[in-house]
């Protein structure tokens, strides 16, 4: 498979730089190739980069009469649907632990792991033609061409099972004004080991509404054969869309963090990037839960009674038994963490700040310090 | 049946005048009632209905079906003001986030709330039960623009071509 940069691909077309005003460069680069069918790879391993360069394309990029497929891998990152729980799909603790980010992306579906050993791929089309069908198509076909005895096979729900058992690709789509996007994911040689500490979810008693995640027990392609690597995979798959869809596209190279060709596409990020975007849009939810608390005399229950709306924190009952706790001190940190965000770092701050007030009592304090340890280590 | 239409419109218009009447509820400077006989529709598939200057906002017939079964709704926060064209939010179904686009220019003044536990509404009752948003009308001239039921028909039909 030719492999070419985005440069060469501007020389080959004359009007680079000519671009019309109204168009960005890329979406004019495109224009002026004249061709229906395009294949773009991703030199850029940032989820962030990677998710705002679909956005891009997307918005940008003429798809009545032409198609594209974008592949692309990323270092290790949690990415959740539009309209999902970060704190009821996923392990936030370890992922902070081990800089493992959280993106939301805009499309629906469920959350999935992603690390250099996934694959993604995104089929953009115009609304008319939106086929995921056909897109999945072109991936067990790829995959069957290079090994015919494989038994990989599309579900209902547009899973891709291995051996009818084990899920090796999930799929999640957006529609938009006039075009579509079908994305999927392919685990050739993913840490499985860490998806599986990522995807399991650690936050109690939530109560919500968000889309919730189906899971599947998964498992890699190279455990079926130890030469089935990402690159392989990804230039069939490319070679496939070609014979699949009669186009000629060689691989182009892209990168996402190309502001000249691709005018906008910071802001983007930075937007997939903010807090607001990745835990605000969490659909309100409620956390009803008990924990224990232990000291080295003493065991108690407490229970914590939490709204969040946009990922603030819209009322707290957090209940503490009175022999464990003065009722003023549970009440008051309850009331102090009303208007703040879920978010452990802030309520460090205020803990801190709160056992700073705390009389000269080292087993007060000890208490209490176990009690926002608690509460931290939930969010 | 252009006749029966012609009525049915006039009628309509007449006992909403009466109602607006009695609602303080538009601008004075409005210069004309803000209502309309029935919905007007989107080439985006979403409906609006005007009564007493403020807009209810839904998805058609032909969306809803295109959709397959919602599983959730997100919708705009009350007080979110909204261009035309502008995304406001999306319908998740088993076939993708779906993004809702305004109809008009204006602010959100209710959501229905009903479709938190009750997204299903959207494709039973979607010009009814399943409404999306409501919102005020900053600018009735975009009213004009719109299409009513029989050219939304006809455009559908134009779609299949």
């Amino acid at each position: 498979m030719m492999l070419r940069t985005f440069s060469n691909l501007c020389a080959q077309s004359q009007a680079c730089f000519r671009s019309a005003r109204a168009k960005s460069t890329l979406s004019a680069v495109i224009d002026e190739t004249g061709k229906s069918g395009l294949i773009l790879k991703s030199v850029s391993t940032d989820i962030f980069e990677n998710l705002a360069l679909e956005d891009w394309i997307h918005d940008h990029v003429d798809l009545q009469n032409r198609s594209m497929l974008f592949l692309w891998s990323n270092a290790p990152a949690v990415v959740i649907g539009r309209h999902q729980n970060p704190w009821q799909e996923c392990n936030l603790q370890v992922m902070r632990q081990k800089g493992i980010p959280l993106a939301r992306r805009r499309s629906g579906g469920g959350t999935v792991f992603h690390d250099l050993g996934n694959v993604n791929l995104t089929f953009f089309t115009s609304k008319k033609n939106y086929d995921r069908h056909r897109n999945l198509q072109v991936v067990t076909s790829a995959l069957k061409g290079l090994r015919p005895d494989m038994d990989v096979r599309a579900t209902e729900r547009f899973d891709i099972l291995l051996n009818g058992q084990h899920k090796i690709s999930g799929t999640a789509a957006k529609l938009g004004r006039t075009a579509a996007y079908h994305h999927c994911t392919l685990l050739c040689s993913a840490d499985r080991a860490l998806l599986s500490a990522v995807l399991k979810p650690t936050c109690q008693g939530i109560k919500s509404n968000a889309t919730q995640s189906v899971p599947s027990p998964v498992k890699n392609l190279l455990d079926e054969d130890p030469t089935l690597d990402c690159d392989t995979i990804m230039d069939s798959v490319a070679s496939q869309y070609n014979t699949e869809f009669g186009f000629s596209s060689p691989v182009t190279l892209v990168d996402p963090s190309d502001e000249l060709s691709l005018p906008g596409i910071q802001r983007m990020a930075r937007e997939l990037l903010a807090w607001e975007w990745t835990f605000g849009r969490t659909p309100k939810f409620s956390i009803c839960t008990t924990f224990e608390l232990k000291n080295d005399t003493s065991i108690c229950n407490a229970t914590l009674n939490m709204d969040i709306k946009n990922g603030i924190i819209e009322s707290c009952d957090i209940e503490v038994p009175s022999d464990w706790l003065p009722v003023e001190l549970s009440r008051e940190f309850s009331l102090h963490l009303i208007g703040g965000k879920l978010c452990p770092y802030q309520t460090s701050v205020i803990a801190a700040e709160l056992l700073r007030t705390i009389p000269q009592n080292k087993e007060l304090e000890r208490k209490m310090y176990n009690l926002c340890r608690r509460v931290v280590f939930m969010m | 049946m252009a006749m029966r239409v012609a009525f049915r419109c006039l009628s309509a218009n007449f006992s909403t005048v009466q109602i607006s009447a009695n609602r303080p509820l538009w601008k004075a400077n409005t210069a004309r009632t803000l209502s309309t006989a029935s919905r007007l529709f989107t080439d985006k598939h979403e409906w609006v209905r005007v009564e007493g200057g403020v807009g209810t906002v839904g998805i058609s017939n032909f969306a809803q079906e295109a959709l397959g079964d919602v599983v959730y709704c997100g919708l705009p926060e009350v007080g979110q003001k909204l261009e035309q064209m502008e995304e406001f939010g999306a319908l998740e179904s088993v076939k993708a986030a779906s993004e809702l686009y305004s109809p008009l220019t204006g602010e959100v003044t209710e959501i229905n709330t009903e479709l938190a536990d009750n997204p299903g509404l959207v494709n039973k009752s979607c010009y009814e039960g399943g409404w999306l948003i409501k919102m005020t009308i900053d600018n009735p001239a975009e009213l004009d623009g719109l299409m009513d039921d029989g050219s939304y028909e006809k455009f559908i039909k134009s779609l299949d071509e």
